[in-house]
């Protein structure tokens, strides 16, 4: 990676880096940041001076999509953002962003914020001044902490969610200034993980993982590269851990372990399919079984008691199959075990982490793949606190309840009795931008800045420093104000001011004081954090810490389920909505599941052996009932998950969110006990069995996926063996006879005389029907599918660059997505019954740009042609929608307008649009366009600059940008030494269907490689 | 036109027994423009309802909304609106072949029913011309089709199948109206030589100055003859040209040489199914049965049977090469058409088209009216499916997988489709009643010579 950055740096970052330093001075005033009023939208009559129009404007800034706060670069157009992008210089993310992360523009630009502070008034709420609401929460403030008043006096409680340091700094001042209670809570959270770690090590913060040295990866259910602390990082660990390495002819193996198979899980080498709560039995089994009778140390006892025979009987699979990952840690060097994760907080969650780090620990990976920090913040005992809340207000005792960036009305199970004991709080504040559950019932909103429109920071790792900047001044037609400068201003009313006057100070003064003297000038220090996003503080070595003795009783059997239904209930977050915070983004509930490939409506997954006995079908409506609650929701067959398991996302089924998160799919939470795990406090998910009944309705699934994951043995998806790269591939002769074809089609052809990147492509094979009569580059692409864990970014990203429509749940349902990008999915081995070797295919499908294009030569009126430069071009105004080039087209990449999709977009969401993209008509045919627009504007910034040809990696498509894994490479395949000529070099390079219809696709693929031996025709 | 009389009785032609003088021709047939009935009202009525609905659901609902009213979709772009369009060129074909053809092979047995078969065309080709209209995304951009100079440079892609469609399909038009118009000229002055007030202006108008002199007979014989000659090869091309829309691509299902002369085959069955669908009421209603005997009725039994063996075959041998060829997609589009979900249609195709019509083989259903009502019926489903299944099913399952999907027609395709044969009928209803319905002029060639007229005269008493 370290030389891919520093090629990229050459190019992209030197921009980049002109761009960005527009901000450090007087531009981050001029976009105006929380320090002035909310300024009045004004044509330019005196035109800024960073403003150019139609030329982008790029600031870094942090993610605030969710805790594992990635590096953000923002593009903004016209003082608008339109585009977030991973940011390569941060160290944490290191480029690449989750789908999650495109979302947030959405946040910004979402229709249903609140347009100023609202102040209840009755049932309704009446649109207030700042001042006004102020002024009204530092009263109800002072009432409420006035001894006399018994009626409606009490303490201040303040719910909080993620943020970042200094804010969390500044909540925990307003709350000891007021002496209240603050509680800190979210359904998806790592309490069980880092309660573990303070067990084991005395350390309060969460391991860090280095997934990319391991060349043994075993998760136990954690769903790491989705929903897990940083997805990005560690999407990007397990695409560098598992690709092959050709310099020492390795390749990383990946064993999932946990009774249903999430995205990291479907990216597994091997399955093995245990029991739903045996964690800790089965890696305190494979670590007595590594360290042997002689084991030592604190748990020498503990492992003692465990046996790859007792795992195996907790876990209902085979010894031998215990035995053998046993073996592999004994024998593969480095090694990493991780988990459980959220989808596994069941009420032993703590001790299967502490099992999991005893694991780690007897297989020598800490210092080596896993790394424990020590920096102290307080351990968190998240929904035992907020168990501790909700009776304090259903006593009576609290007075003032203000909730920010959190949302308990809809993330607590409903046995929680939250909206009851929150009903008998007098005055109800909530900092929250746009409406939600919490908000629903607040007296008092006063609504906070999105990220991208407010100052803070992060610190995603001890000795990283980000700084989170506005990128743009706050969307004029929602009066919001910074959470910080509203606390700070009610400090001051109360007489409690702070030496800042705005967050915006408070924020520089915080760092200003952790400055050391020695790193040198702190105004320095701020505009390089402002202008690569990050700083980096040395940390002195710390030693590995020690292994401690648990200072209290774990239990670390399978812990008993609730309920005597007869399948288990596993309850995990979603890959688009995480815990439900983004459940109101179109693009989230557009994107399809990286699992099941559905869309808007929540679904119930369910072994296909265990429908059929219960002679249910995919689609049947089923009512699921726990003990605790009921919810009806439809089936989806799902070979990956065990047949006595069922599951069900977190994050949908929302009553008062927003037009897009309203009535779409249920509240997994419905089902669950209101308990917290102990000791680590953290909600529990796999806590209860449930029964499942058909009800006799049923529904056609809202779904992308055409043949249920079957590839019916085509050559879409190909693997190779490990064992067989450097051989001679297998295909070339079986397509001898295409190969003779091409040679004498006059079109194609001649093979290629030796591997070299310059003699591909074959001679002649690039222009297919089209004369090479052009001088310039000729664009190519090319994907690793080893690499390529299908976690969908690039599906969002191109939504966000290209103005990609959605349609609407009824639309999928009938086939109308709009996507130009899609995962498909392929299951070619999956056996939930016993542990094998798993065998799922991604494969990230878009337009081909193929040589010989069949949807060329059909179409009419010349609306789909090929560039000189290789671009299967789509002419929008030119397009009758003859519909014949989508016929024709065999990856069935080309996507239709069949109705004025954009005309259903609300202000401000339409505020995204980019502005270099046209926004596409009813009644055409559009498609990817390889990010024609960035291939333009590098060829102008090229030619500004001393008429130079466009460097390599300097188009990089939305695509490319967002992948957190590198799968995808673009470039000039001309130029014998662009990356894309050298990838597509590798003996893994196939062209998909090419050998079929000889399409000759200028995207290339690089097949999976697989540990198993490949059945013949999946080649 | 010269045919001796007994070489005309032999292949079919029958002079009216009821008819003796010329005069009573001209009586007979002009007849029926004069008295509209009340069942004629009714079906009127039907018709323009219907072209009501048609023109409503595409105008002021498809149009402005957008091609998503229908149910098409990805991967299946094509759905009922090509499948009918496809049905409506195949029916158009077979007037062409009954007039045309059978002209120039002298057979005598067409002259009573080739006027209707003619306007059949006619309307047949104007209603499915509507619908690639009606299936682009951007009707008002459909013009862009037509190679025209333009201050673009802009011109047509010669390559697309689609271009070549509308060059076939207009040159169709145009060769089928004129064909049917000349044919029309002397019949139109009889009608205007009866008629009165407003409507003798327009026969006046529309015939020409037809004066029945030697000269404009010669003239009349040479450009029918003329004519025939060249929408002859036309009924071949069309629908090749046709077929090709789907051959020339590379759909799985769709990428086959037969397809040719399987469309065209397919074509003239359908075609011929319908003329009889439709001579049979007419023969009611006019009262046309002295000319229309089961002597002509069993001759288009027998094409039908013919054509319907040349369809199933070619069915059979797409079934057969689809799995000869070892090529795995092309295998299972063609397993998936009969067992996959969508097996329902094209059993139906395979029952009406195949199966049904082995009854022709039988000399009393083809002597049946009714039966062979009944039986033209099941042909003119079973074409449509056929066109369904090649269309639809095709395009539900072609290489890749994760994109397959299903195709449901909308109700306003549906009504666009049933309106389609209300938009059809609404013209034919108009011809019947505006132009004389059987060729007069062909029908008085066949007369027997005046002094049997004495005869048969004496005979009356």
């Amino acid at each position: 990676m370290s030389r891919d950055l520093a090629e990229r740096a050459d190019g992209i970052l030197r921009r980049d880096f002109l761009k960005v330093v527009g901000v450090t001075g007087a531009g981050a005033t001029l976009t105006g940041c929380s320090t002035q009023d909310v300024e009045k939208l004004l044509p330019y009559v005196v035109a800024p001076e960073e403003i150019t129009p139609g030329v982008a404007t790029w600031y870094t800034t942090v993610c605030g999509g969710c805790a594992a706060e990635c590096g953000m670069w923002v593009r903004t157009r016209e003082g608008r953002a339109v585009k977030v992008e991973g940011n390569p210089s941060h160290p944490v993310s290191q480029g690449g962003i989750c789908s999650r992360g495109h979302a947030t523009l959405q946040h910004l630009y979402n229709p249903d914020r609140f347009h100023g502070p609202m102040i209840r008034e009755g049932a309704v709420f009446r649109q207030g001044t700042w001042d006004e609401a102020e002024r009204l929460l530092a009263a109800r403030l002072r009432r409420a902490r006035n001894p006399q008043n018994v009626v409606d006096g009490g303490d201040v409680l303040l719910m909080t969610g993620h943020t970042g340091p200094t804010m969390s700094r500044l909540l925990d001042e307003f709350v000891a200034a007021l002496g209240g209670l603050r509680v800190d809570y979210d359904a998806v959270s790592d309490a069980p993980l880092l309660e573990a770690a303070r067990i084991a090590y005395g350390v309060s913060s969460i391991p860090r993982y280095d997934i990319g040295a391991a060349r043994l990866l075993v998760s136990f259910g954690y769903d790491f590269i989705d929903t897990g602390a940083s997805p990005v990082e560690h999407n990007k660990g397990l695409a560098r851990m598992s690709a092959v390495n050709d310099e020492e002819g390795s390749k990383g193996r990946f064993v999932f372990l946990g009774p249903r198979l999430s995205l990291t899980g479907l990216n597994a080498d091997e399955w093995i399919p245990i029991r739903p709560g045996s964690e800790a039995a089965v890696a305190l089994g494979i670590a007595s079984a590594i360290a042997g009778p002689d084991a030592a140390g604190p748990y020498a006892s503990l492992l003692q008691a465990y046996s790859p025979a007792s795992a195996a009987e907790a876990a209902g699979v085979s010894e031998e199959a215990i035995m053998a990952l046993a073996e592999r840690f004994r024998s593969e060097g480095a090694s990493l075990a991780l988990g459980p994760g959220v989808g596994a907080h069941h009420r032993n969650a703590t001790a299967a982490n502490l099992a999991v780090m005893i694991l780690n620990h007897v297989a020598g990976n800490v210092g080596r793949t896993v790394h424990y920090d020590t920096v102290s913040s307080a351990a968190a005992n998240p929904m035992a606190e907020m168990q501790g809340a909700i009776a304090a207000m259903a006593a009576g005792d609290i007075g003032v309840a203000i909730v920010h960036g959190a949302n308990p009305a809809y993330s607590l199970p409903a046995a929680a009795g939250f909206l009851a004991a929150f009903e008998r709080v007098p005055f109800k504040v909530s900092f929250s931008s746009a409406m939600d559950e919490t908000a629903a019932l607040a007296d008092l909103v006063l609504p906070d800045r999105h990220f991208l429109e407010a100052w803070g920071d992060s610190m995603p790792r001890p000795g990283v420093m980000a700084i989170q900047q506005p990128v743009m001044s706050a969307v004029p037609m929602f009066d919001s104000k910074q959470a910080g400068d509203v606390l700070l201003a009610v400090l001051a009313l109360n007489g409690t001011a702070q030496a800042s006057a705005t967050f915006y100070e408070y924020l520089r003064s915080a760092h200003m004081a952790m400055h050391d003297a020695a790193m040198g000038d702190f105004e320095a220090m701020w505009r390089e954090a402002l202008r690569t996003g990050s700083v980096t503080h040395a940390m002195p070595a710390a030693a590995a810490p020690e292994l401690r003795a648990p200072d209290r009783a774990l239990a670390f059997d399978t812990p008993a389920f609730d309920g005597s239904g007869d399948l288990t209930l596993v309850v995990h977050p979603s890959s688009r909505f995480a815990g439900g915070e983004f459940a109101n983004s179109p693009w989230m509930q557009e994107l399809p599941d990286p699992v099941s490939k559905i869309v808007w409506h929540s679904w119930l997954e369910i072994n296909p052996v265990t429908a059929e006995a219960r002679g249910l079908r995919n689609g049947d409506l089923v009512s699921v009932t726990s003990p605790h609650g009921a919810v009806e929701v439809p089936l989806w067959l799902y070979p990956g998950i065990r047949e006595d398991v069922v599951a069900l996302a977190m994050g949908a089924g929302h009553t008062s969110m927003g037009r897009y998160a309203d009535g779409h799919g249920v509240n997994a939470l419905d089902l669950l006990p209101a308990s917290a795990e102990q000791p680590s406090g953290a909600m529990v998910t796999l806590a209860t069995t449930v029964t499942v009944e058909a009800t006799g309705r049923g529904m056609r699934l809202a779904t992308v996926d055409g043949s249920a994951g079957d590839q019916h043995d085509r050559p879409i998806a190909p693997a190779v063996q490990f064992a067989l790269l450097g051989q001679e591939p297998a295909a070339e002769e079986e397509h001898e006879e295409l190969m003779e074809l091409q040679g004498g089609g006059g079109f194609i052809p001649v093979p290629a005389e030796d591997g070299s990147p310059a003699s591909f492509p074959l001679e002649g094979s690039r222009y297919g029907m089209y004369a090479d009569a052009h001088e310039g580059p000729r664009w190519a692409m090319a994907i690793d599918l080893d690499k390529c864990t299908g976690c969908s970014a690039c599906v969002t990203a191109c939504q966000a660059e290209n103005n990609v429509p959605w349609t609407g749940e009824d639309q999928v349902r009938m086939g109308r997505d709009m996507m130009w990008i899609r995962i498909e999915r392929y299951y070619e081995h999956v056996d939930a019954t016993q542990a094998s070797d798993l065998d799922v295919r991604f494969l990230p499908m878009l337009c081909q740009h193929c040589n010989n294009a069949p949807c060329e030569p059909v179409c009419p009126v010349f609306a789909t042609y090929h560039t000189p430069e290789g671009v299967n071009a789509q002419i929008y105004n030119r397009c009758v929608g003859t519909r014949y080039c989508a016929n024709n087209c065999p990856y069935k990449v080309r996507v239709f307008n069949w109705y004025r999709y954009t005309d259903a977009i609300p202000e401000p969401l339409n505020w995204q649009w980019n502005p270099d993209v046209t926004v596409r008509d009813n009644g055409v045919m559009e498609k990817c366009s390889f990010c024609m627009q960035r291939i333009r504007e590098a060829e102008n910034r090229a030619a500004l600059e001393d008429r130079r040809p466009v460097r390599d990696g300097e188009v990089v498509p939305a695509c490319e940008q967002s992948c957190p894994a590198e799968a995808i490479v673009f470039g000039n395949i001309r130029d014998p030494n662009a990356r894309v000529t050298q990838v597509v070099a590798s003996e893994r390079t196939y062209r998909v269907l090419d050998v079929v219809i000889n399409t000759q696709p200028a995207v290339n693929y690089l097949r999976k490689v697989t540990f198993h031996e490949v059945e013949a025709g999946h080649v | 036109m010269a045919t001796s009389e007994k070489e005309v009785v032999e292949r079919g032609a029958l002079a009216h027994p009821d008819l003796h003088r010329l005069d009573d021709v001209n009586r007979d047939v002009l007849r029926a423009l004069k008295t509209p009935g009340k069942g004629w009202w009714i079906l009127f009525g039907v018709a323009a309802t219907g072209v009501g609905l048609f023109l409503g659901a595409w105008l002021l609902i498809q149009v402005p909304y957008g091609i998503g009213v229908a149910g098409l979709t990805s991967p299946v772009g094509w759905g009922v609106y090509i499948t009918t369009f496809v049905f409506w060129v195949g029916i158009a074909h077979s007037g062409t072949l009954i007039s045309a053809i059978l002209f120039l092979f002298r057979a005598p047995w067409r002259q009573s029913i080739y006027r209707a078969a003619e306007a059949m065309t006619v309307f047949a080709v104007m209603t499915a011309g509507l619908f690639p209209l009606i299936h682009v995304g951007r009707l008002w951009h459909a013009y862009w089709l037509i190679p025209y100079p333009n201050s673009r440079f802009l011109w047509p892609n010669f390559k697309s199948p689609l271009v070549w469609d509308v060059f076939a399909i207009t040159t169709y038009f145009t060769v089928s109206a004129t064909f049917f118009f000349i044919g029309c000229i002397p019949d139109i002055a009889a009608a205007r030589d009866r008629a009165t007030g407003l409507r003798k202006k327009f026969y006046q108008l529309i015939s020409l100055g037809w004066q029945g002199t030697d000269s404009q007979w010669h003239h009349f014989g040479n450009a029918y003859v003329f004519l025939a000659a060249l929408a002859t090869p036309l009924v071949l091309s069309v629908h090749s040209v046709v077929s090709w829309d789907f051959a020339m691509s590379i759909v799985p299902g769709w990428h086959t040489t037969i397809f040719a002369p399987y469309f065209v085959a397919g074509a003239i069955f359908s075609g011929i199914a319908m003329v009889i669908t439709l001579v049979v009421p007419m023969r009611k209603i006019f009262g046309l049965e002295a000319y229309l005997t089961t002597k002509h009725f069993d001759a288009m039994a027998k094409l039908m049977l013919l054509t319907s063996l040349i369809v199933f075959y070619a069915y059979l041998s797409e079934f057969f090469l689809a799995w000869y060829s070892g090529e795995e997609i092309e295998r299972t589009a063609f397993w998936n058409r009969v067992f996959g979900n969508y097996w329902w249609a094209s059993w139906i195709m395979l029952t009406c088209n195949g199966l049904v019509p082995i009854m022709l083989w039988f000399k009393r259903v083809r002597h049946s009216i009714p039966a062979l009502f009944v039986i033209t019926i099941f042909v003119n489903i079973g074409m449509w499916f056929e066109r369904y299944v090649i269309v639809v099913v095709s395009l539900s399952h072609e290489y890749e997988p994760f994109a397959w999907g299903l195709y449901r027609p909308s109700i306003v395709e549906m009504t666009i489709l049933l309106g389609s044969f209300c938009w059809f009928g609404f013209w034919f209803l108009l011809f019947t009643r505006l132009l004389p319905p059987v060729a007069i002029q062909e029908l008085k060639e066949v007369m027997p010579p005046p002094m049997r007229r004495k005869k048969s005269l004496e005979a009356h008493g």
